[in-house]
């Protein structure tokens, strides 16, 4: 095996060693790798190279699946994006062109006469008897469960758990 | 030159992931590289090994080679990978597992005259340090220059020339001993 770099060596010893220490360190080289050119190193076999050529092919197809899907994932992330600006802009266009004062939604959660009323006081009062009587069940409830009350039956019980289901409803709806 | 734009042709195709480009690139390199990892370990299933690793790695890398020497690059790659073969504490359990059996188990050896001969070689080549053998290993095998050598081991250019030198001169005197 020649090394291809052969011819630049002498010049490269040069810049480090006087004219003759090259000589014998070009020397010592040439010799040397003449001795591993005497002794070449075991070829690998044909069927390695078969394997190998065909694990190259394996990978490839892989690859170019995985190529494809990811473009697949672009593609439909970029149509997703799309979709969701022409929503929204869609949204916007008619949001804009109704007439103001139109209000066509009110909080689903908060009672509407609470939550268009600005007497506070008054609201804190509402709420704060609700909390009450809510509380009073509860502890009814407890009461019966734990067996304190045996006069009372489970009729009892259901009744106060219908009662407070109402009062929760009564409350949310104002 | 000639040589040079073909084998920068088939780095093209490599990229473009052609497998005939990467096949060619298999067989213009399987036997330097192979030769280079037996060398080093003396072993034949671990050759094997690290060669497929190779490509396997050659194929994932393509495409981050950016020019130059692809001898450079690609024993690079397979410097790495005998680095990290040394540094996984079970292969090099198995390699000296294999060495040990090596001489009597080696059914694809070549004629007696030829594998005393590589034996010979390999025995003295394992007298060296492993930082030399590896030096003087990937200067016949890769046919790097000694300024490419020197900017891949991260040394100055005069380190490794003395080192290259001290570690052949031994050798030669091993081989003569």
């Amino acid at each position: 095996m020649d090394d291809r770099n052969q011819e630049n060596l002498r010049a490269l010893l040069a810049s480090f060693f006087d004219a003759e220490q090259v000589d014998r360190y070009a020397e010592d080289f040439q010799q040397a790798e003449q001795v591993l050119h005497k002794h070449p190193a075991p070829e690998p076999d044909d069927r390695l190279i078969a394997n190998i050529k065909a694990e190259i092919a394996l990978s490839l197809s892989r690859r170019r699946v995985k190529r494809f899907r990811r473009r697949l994932y672009e593609a439909a992330g970029i149509a997703a994006a799309v979709a969701i600006l022409a929503i929204v802009s869609l949204q916007f266009s008619e949001k804009s062109t109704k007439q103001p004062g139109n209000a066509d939604y009110t909080a689903s959660l908060l009672p509407t006469a609470l939550w268009e009323s600005d007497d506070i006081a008054a609201d804190d009062a509402d709420l704060a008897v609700f909390t009450a009587e809510i509380e009073q069940i509860e502890y009814e409830i407890r009461t019966l469960e734990s067996g304190e009350d045996i006069t009372e039956n489970e009729t009892t019980v259901t009744e106060l758990e219908m009662e407070l289901a109402e009062i929760n409803t009564d409350f949310w709806k104002g | 030159m000639a040589q040079d734009d073909d084998l920068a042709k088939l780095i093209i195709g490599c990229k473009d992931g052609s497998n005939e480009c990467f096949s060619q690139i298999v067989d213009m390199y399987a036997n330097r590289c192979y030769g280079y990892f037996y060398r080093l370990t003396g072993n034949h299933d671990l050759s094997d090994e690290l060669l497929s690793e190779l490509f396997v790695k050659l194929v994932e890398k393509i495409g981050s080679y950016k020019g130059g020497s692809f001898e450079g690059w690609l024993f690079r790659i397979a410097a790495n990978l005998f680095h990290d073969h040394l540094r996984g504490k079970q292969r090099r359990k198995k390699l000296i597992e294999a060495r040990q059996g090596q001489i009597e188990s080696d059914s694809r050896a070549p004629a007696k005259a030829e594998d005393e001969r590589i034996d010979r070689l390999q025995i003295q080549l394992q007298r060296l340090d492993t930082d030399t053998r590896e030096l003087i290993l990937l200067r016949y095998y890769s046919q790097m220059s000694f300024k490419e050598i020197a900017r891949m081991r991260s040394e100055p250019i005069g380190t490794t020339l003395a080192k290259a030198h001290r570690g052949l001169k031994k050798l030669r005197q091993l081989m003569e001993g």
